[in-house]
């Protein structure tokens, strides 16, 4: 989309109108102008519940416990963009996560020793058992032709049952009411920084994660060859590139990082694995759509991720104080991706007013909204 | 032990299981043929199924409850249909999207409108009547299995020959499918792919809004966060395997349902229910891979090989 940036002096207006003609920033504006709708149709004052959000997401503790969940959100996110950028959808994210972090849990609580080895073996088991959960559509894809995209999606609720059987009769905590594990031993739980009253130490492990993929997308050979594959998939095998195996590879990464962030979540967040709890808690999907939204950019992807996670914190505090349910943050966060793939931007609008109609739009590769 | 687990108590179940997914997936089969792709449908059904009890409540009367939820099924089509034919957005990601706000905007209404959390049910919901089809309905076996359905789910089945009969015996369903295989000569006869790939997608937002208020008014009569809980993505699949064709499609939906239907049975000869909710999408897969070489299109369309 071609910006409308006038040559003359920038004026207030005009600057505006530049930032709206950016198709992310209309994006926002115009998933947060159809929430204020909502909130208002639902007899409620949104100006109170927006201004709610924003100080529950910043002031207080709220700073602290956005950068504490924009942990699992930008791990997640992560783990979309490795098979996003090279056309694997893998919409498995949340088995990937849940069995993960049942590996996980059970080293935790299960092995004796001190923290510094239980927490890294801990966190390898996650890994591996997602990466394993993952290996399943992947060679679904490579071997039988089955697409990626409906087998993770399916697998994500047979993994929802095996750890629910497995905590409900193997591994119960009798003490309480809830299906769940033990709790994880005070020794075994990720430790805190010293930082904003105390922030995971899990942070920093994303943020290096973060520095990573900036690393292997945009200076390596294989980050090259595997945004070849879900540019032009064709162009790539042609290419000689081995696409198969190469599916396989992303999955496995995707899968390793969503097992290790689902570790996380118990040792580093929830200290006991309940029953479906990763499910509810809908943080795959919030990933996969900050992947969407910074399309696959890790950089943008930390950005996104703190956005959207400030709305989540955010919201909380709005359930609280404003008596509106913090589901309108995912609401918004659906809202944004729906105007961004739909290519909504000030131009449009204007466009569609003034007359003339616009060039023909290309189809949109996945990933690339 | 086999006369245990399957009788016409169980073949009861079983129909009410399809009749929520065959209804989604016919819709999503019309928008196969007109070349859409179409996942939305876990979305749109969630959305028909809190605006059928919505509806219901505030009337009292399930006939207002079943026109609310397809009005909430057209609503989101139209989002899809505006980003994907209009806009030529990604289906695929619009299709999460939706499946997301749905989720979203639903868990947000019910305790913002109802005053609740979780599960609403209350004495206002009008559930959908079982109509039982006088002589017909008193056959053995049969009789109650087929003859004893809500409205909704007799036009479930008689949707199956309708939709067959439009898509292949009417000037209108041969546009559509020429719409679908070959756009450039559909247009050049001077028939209108946009029309249609919105005709097809809003139609696949009524059936799907049907479907939820089947699954909120009849099968069940109350709202609980997420109630599709996957069957829209089963709706998918069934469209996949068969091959967007009616009748395979019903046989599909047939299959997935028996799944479910089974799995309630021997949820109450004692087997976890862990292990019989997963029952269905096991079944799915194990579909999938006994059919694996129908899916060649879905695969060039997400890895462009």
């Amino acid at each position: 989309m071609a910006e409308q940036v006038t040559v003359h002096r920038p004026t207030l207006a005009s600057k505006v109108g530049a930032a709206l003609s950016h198709p992310v920033v209309f994006s926002l504006v115009f998933a947060f102008a159809l929430g204020w709708l909502i909130v208002y149709l639902t007899g409620r004052d949104p100006g109170f519940a927006y201004s709610e959000m924003l100080n529950g997401a910043v002031t207080g503790s709220g700073l602290r416990n956005t950068l504490g969940r924009a942990v699992p959100i930008i791990g997640m996110a992560l783990a979309v963009s490795v098979a996003f950028r090279s056309g694997v959808i893998n919409l498995g994210g949340e088995g990937q996560m849940v069995v993960g972090g049942l590996a996980g849990a059970l080293v935790a609580i299960y092995t004796p020793g001190p923290g510094e080895l239980v927490i890294p073996l801990a966190m390898v088991a996650g890994g591996v058992a997602g990466a394993a959960w993952a290996m399943l559509p992947a060679f679904g894809q490579t071997r039988l032709r089955l697409p990626i995209l409906i087998t993770s999606l399916l697998l994500n609720y047979v993994a929802r049952a095996i750890t629910g059987y497995l905590v409900r009769f193997h591994f119960l905590d009798d003490s309480v009411t809830l299906t769940s594990t033990r709790q994880v031993p005070e020794i075994a739980r990720m430790p805190r920084m010293p930082i904003f009253g105390g922030v995971s130490l899990s942070l920093a492990l994303v943020i290096v994660l973060v520095a990573v993929a900036w690393v292997v997308y945009g200076r390596t050979v294989s980050g090259y060859e595997t945004q070849m594959a879900g540019l032009n998939g064709r162009f790539a095998r042609y290419g000689g590139i081995q696409v198969e195996r190469q599916t396989v590879g992303v999955m496995v990464v995707a899968g390793t990082i969503g097992g290790i962030i689902g570790t996380h979540m118990i040792i580093g967040d929830a200290y006991r694995f309940i029953d479906g709890e990763l499910v509810v808690s809908g943080l795959a999907w919030t990933g996969l759509l900050v992947a969407l939204l910074a399309a696959n950019h890790p950089v943008m992807i930390l950005v996104a991720g703190l956005l959207f996670s400030g709305l989540q914190i955010g919201g909380l505090a709005m359930q609280r104080n404003a008596d509106v349910s913090w589901r309108l943050s995912q609401v918004l966060q659906a809202l944004v991706i729906v105007a961004v793939a739909s290519r909504l931007t000030f131009g449009w609008f204007k466009r569609r007013r003034t007359g003339p109609s616009e060039g023909e739009l290309e189809p949109a590769a996945v990933g690339e909204v | 032990m086999f006369e245990q687990l399957f009788d016409a108590a169980l073949l009861e179940s079983v129909v009410r299981a399809m009749v929520p997914i065959l209804l989604a997936a016919l819709g999503g089969m019309i928008c196969e043929r007109a070349g859409v792709f179409q996942i939305a449908m876990e979305g749109m059904m969630l959305a028909g199924a809190f605006a059928a009890v919505a509806g219901s409540y505030l009337a009292v009367y399930s006939g207002l409850g079943v026109l609310f939820g397809v009005a909430a099924g057209v609503l989101v089509s139209l989002m899809l249909a505006f980003g994907t034919v209009s806009r030529r957005g990604d289906p695929i990601v619009l299709g999460i999207a939706l499946n997301l706000m749905a989720l979203g905007l639903t868990g947000f209404l019910l305790p913002q409108i109802f005053g609740v959390r979780g599960t609403f049910r209350h004495e206002r919901i009008d559930g959908l009547d079982r109509l039982p089809i006088p002589g017909l309905s008193d056959i053995p076996w049969i009789g109650p299995v087929l003859f004893d359905q809500t409205i909704l789910g007799y036009l479930a089945f008689l949707l199956v020959p309708g939709i067959w009969l439009i898509l292949f015996r009417t000037p209108v369903g041969l546009r559509l499918r020429g719409v679908g295989e070959r756009p450039l000569a559909a247009e050049s006869l001077g028939v209108s792919p946009i029309a249609y790939k919105y005709g097809a997608v809003i139609a696949s937002g009524v059936l799907s809004g049907l479907a939820g208020a089947q699954l909120a008014l009849g099968n069940l009569v109350l709202f609980t966060e997420g109630m599709s809980s996957g069957r829209g993505w089963v709706a998918v699949v069934a469209v996949m395997l068969g091959r967007a064709h009616p009748f395979a499609v019903f046989g599909a939906s047939l299959l997935f349902a028996f799944a479910e239907g089974l799995g309630f049975r021997l949820q109450g000869n004692g087997l976890p229910v862990q292990i019989t909710d997963a029952l269905p999408f096991l079944v799915t897969l194990i579909a999938l891979i006994a059919a694996r070489k129908r899916f060649a299109r879905l695969l060039d369309l997400t890895t462009g090989a």
